[in-house]
């Protein structure tokens, strides 16, 4: 028992010699953490390595909790935090209730940014690097309704997750769009970003109810998905789309002209620029108390990753445009939001 | 022979595997015994305790809770709706969310007696229910502007790593002992886990202590998710999964860990803290060796199925040894 005694002690001693390095690091390592599970958030794997690759920093990894629960996805951050990660770029699995820990990050000297949904005010995250939700939905909606001929235009819109506060925000602007435009938004969808809930209601509603309908628009990426693949099946050319997202089924169904569009958002940039400005920050560098940040439900301190629409004429250089996006961010970013003196 | 049968027990087994994985996870994993692994290890242990202790104090009557966490985010939820909704003060919202979690547990517990159906059918059923009404009153929406006290209580630290979370876990798994040990009702409730006819026959109302077993395991899991609260600063409708059922394998793998036979009728209190303690640790230890998210819950799965077998096996030894 007191061998047993001293070799816990001794692996502690172990454990406590290891853990002090990592919280004093000169070295930036960051985990980009999404809620859960979903594609969305592939493109911050590769966003990680470039930046890792272009800025010189010791580490930048894609860790996915293994499903969507906000206690997933804290013991994570924990976990990592232990391991020596000191920066991180997070999908709170809930506005509010993320915060703690995101609190408890910054405790010992971590950087924090939300990417992709934000905390709600007040947390310790830098900012929110995100998109512009409803904007984006807003400004979907006007391609599809432009892309659909004269005449009555009753669309649809299948959307997201309901706990998703962007979902909200994106419902009404979609109703504000059809609004402006004299449209009818016959049905709104929701809480199907997942693929069983989104094959069994789309296609359950699209059969019932397709002659009802002259337009589809999605603003979740699951949703598009499934909805291009079931105007697939049905064929014809009557009802128009616009998707959102980058899946290579969405793609592929604008270059052959199946549906009109897709609303790109920038999970790559966000990923991007997040690293760096976790590592700006964990090199002296501080937010400006005057940068210009835009406001969204949820907070003050908010920076939209772009949006961009893509069409039949544009698809080939979607990547082209993700990346211009970032560029576009990154070129006076420092000057914009940082204080770097 | 007492010996033999004290090296042969759960708890000897859970406390060698701990100190076991403890050393191999201190050695292998960096940080693993970081002052704040080592609070965050305390803390959520605190909760996976709790939660096994709330199936425990079902199983203990031969009967089951496929319930527990949609009743504990209920009774989180509840509580939640009469600090922000009512407005009114914390400690009074704690005890009225302590007290819903009783009132499901009644439901439960007094549908089993009067149906006379297993515990297994009727809080599978009343899991949809009470998650389903849940989300109905509250439409899905966290109660979020909690008094600061909640969150600073769940980030709060003794001696640097222990989590006050533990400790009121802990003090708990000591009132439960003393109750199955010391008091008579406890006594009247593992004897009507045992032998339900020949317990009745000796003059103890079964009906009444089944209740009061499912009763208590509904206070265990509003204590749960009331720590949950106070780790997140919120009452969140999700904080136990889709129905609740995120909790059910932790529920099981604690009190089945420790040797709580799932028949009924023997409880080891703990056995199931060691138990509940070990799969925390293995979950903490198994995400810090980057063993890949995705396998810790294969691996938690697997350990129930070995620790059930293994238990066979054990209690086959003892029976052929005369030592059971």
């Amino acid at each position: 028992m007191t061998n047993l005694k001293l070799g816990i002690t001794l692996a502690g001693v172990v454990g406590l010699g290891s853990m002090a390095p990592a919280i004093a690091a000169d070295d930036t390592r960051i985990a980009l953490i999404p809620g859960g599970p979903h594609p969305y958030f592939a493109a911050w794997a590769d966003a990680g390595a470039d930046a890792a690759r272009d800025f010189g920093l010791a580490g930048a990894e894609y860790e996915v909790p293994q499903k969507w629960e906000l206690a997933t996805q804290n013991q994570l951050a924990e976990s990592l935090l232990s391991q020596g990660y000191n920066g991180f770029l997070i999908f709170p699995g809930d506005p509010v209730g993320a915060v703690s820990t995101a609190e408890e990050l910054t405790g010992y000297d971590a950087q924090v940014i939300a990417g992709g949904g934000c905390y709600k005010d007040p947390s310790p995250a830098a900012f929110c690097l995100g998109t512009d939700t409803g904007n984006s939905a807003y400004l979907g909606t006007k391609e599809l309704l432009a892309a659909m001929p004269d005449g009555e235009k009753r669309i649809a819109h299948f959307t997201g997750f309901l706990v998703d506060p962007n979902t909200q925000l994106r419902i009404d602007a979609v109703n504000r769009a059809a609004e402006e435009e004299g449209a009818t938004v016959v049905q709104t969808i929701a809480d199907i970003d997942a693929p069983e809930p989104a094959e069994e209601k789309i296609n359950a509603y699209l059969a019932a109810h397709a002659e009802e309908v002259d337009g589809i628009i999605t603003t979740a990426w699951v949703p598009a998905v499934v909805a291009t693949k079931a105007l697939a099946k049905m064929g014809g050319d009557r009802i128009h789309m616009v998707g959102i997202d980058h899946d290579e089924v969405v793609l592929e169904a604008i270059r052959d002209g199946s549906i009109d569009g897709t609303m790109l958002q920038n999970p790559y940039g966000q990923g991007y620029i997040g690293a760096y400005a976790i590592d700006k920050l964990r090199s002296g560098c501080v937010v400006k108390a005057d940068a210009p940040f835009a406001s969204n439900a949820l907070t003050d301190r908010f920076i939209d990753s772009g949006t961009a629409y893509v069409d039949r004429d544009s698809v080939d250089g979607y990547l082209d445009a993700m990346r211009a996006e970032t560029d576009r961010i990154l070129a006076d970013f420092d000057e914009t939001y940082l204080d770097c003196s | 022979m007492s010996r033999t049968r004290f090296f042969l027990s759960n708890e000897f087994g859970l406390v060698l595997l701990i100190a076991v994985f403890a050393a191999i996870f201190g050695l292998a994993a960096t940080g693993f015994l970081s002052p704040f692994n080592l609070f965050t290890l305390g803390r959520n242990a605190a909760v996976n305790i709790m939660i096994g202790l709330s199936m425990m104090s079902v199983i203990v009557t031969g009967g089951l809770n496929l319930a527990i966490g949609a009743m504990g985010v209920s009774a989180a939820m509840f509580a939640g709706w009469l600090i922000e909704g009512v407005g009114v003060p914390w400690p009074l919202a704690l005890a009225g969310g302590l007290a819903c979690g009783a009132g499901l547990g009644f439901i439960n517990g007094a549908t089993v007696v009067r149906s006379g159906l297993h515990s297994f059918i009727i809080t599978l059923a009343t899991m949809s229910i009470f998650f389903g009404v849940m989300i109905f009153l509250t439409r899905a929406e966290s109660y979020r502007d909690l008094p600061a006290v909640f969150s600073d209580f769940g980030r709060m630290k003794f001696a640097g790593y222990v989590s006050p979370l533990l400790l009121v876990t802990l003090a708990t798994a000591l009132v439960l002992a003393w109750l199955y040990r010391r008091t008579v009702t406890g006594r009247e409730m593992l004897a009507a886990g045992a032998q339900p006819g020949a317990a009745e026959l000796s003059g103890i109302r079964v009906g009444r202590m089944v209740i009061l077993c499912h009763m208590l395991s509904g206070v265990l899991a509003a204590m749960a998710a009331l720590m949950l609260v106070a780790r997140n600063g919120a009452a969140i409708p999700s904080m136990a999964g889709q129905l609740g059922q995120d909790w059910l394998l932790l529920a099981f793998l604690g009190p089945v860990l420790g040797g709580t036979l799932l028949q009924g009728g023997k409880v080891s209190v703990l056995g199931t803290v060691l138990g509940a303690f070990l799969v925390t640790m293995l979950q903490s230890g198994l995400l810090m060796l980057q063993i890949g998210a995705f396998w810790v819950q294969t691996f938690l799965g697997l350990m129930l199925l070995i620790a059930v077998l293994l238990d066979k096996a054990r209690r086959a030894y003892l029976a052929r040894r005369n030592l059971a």
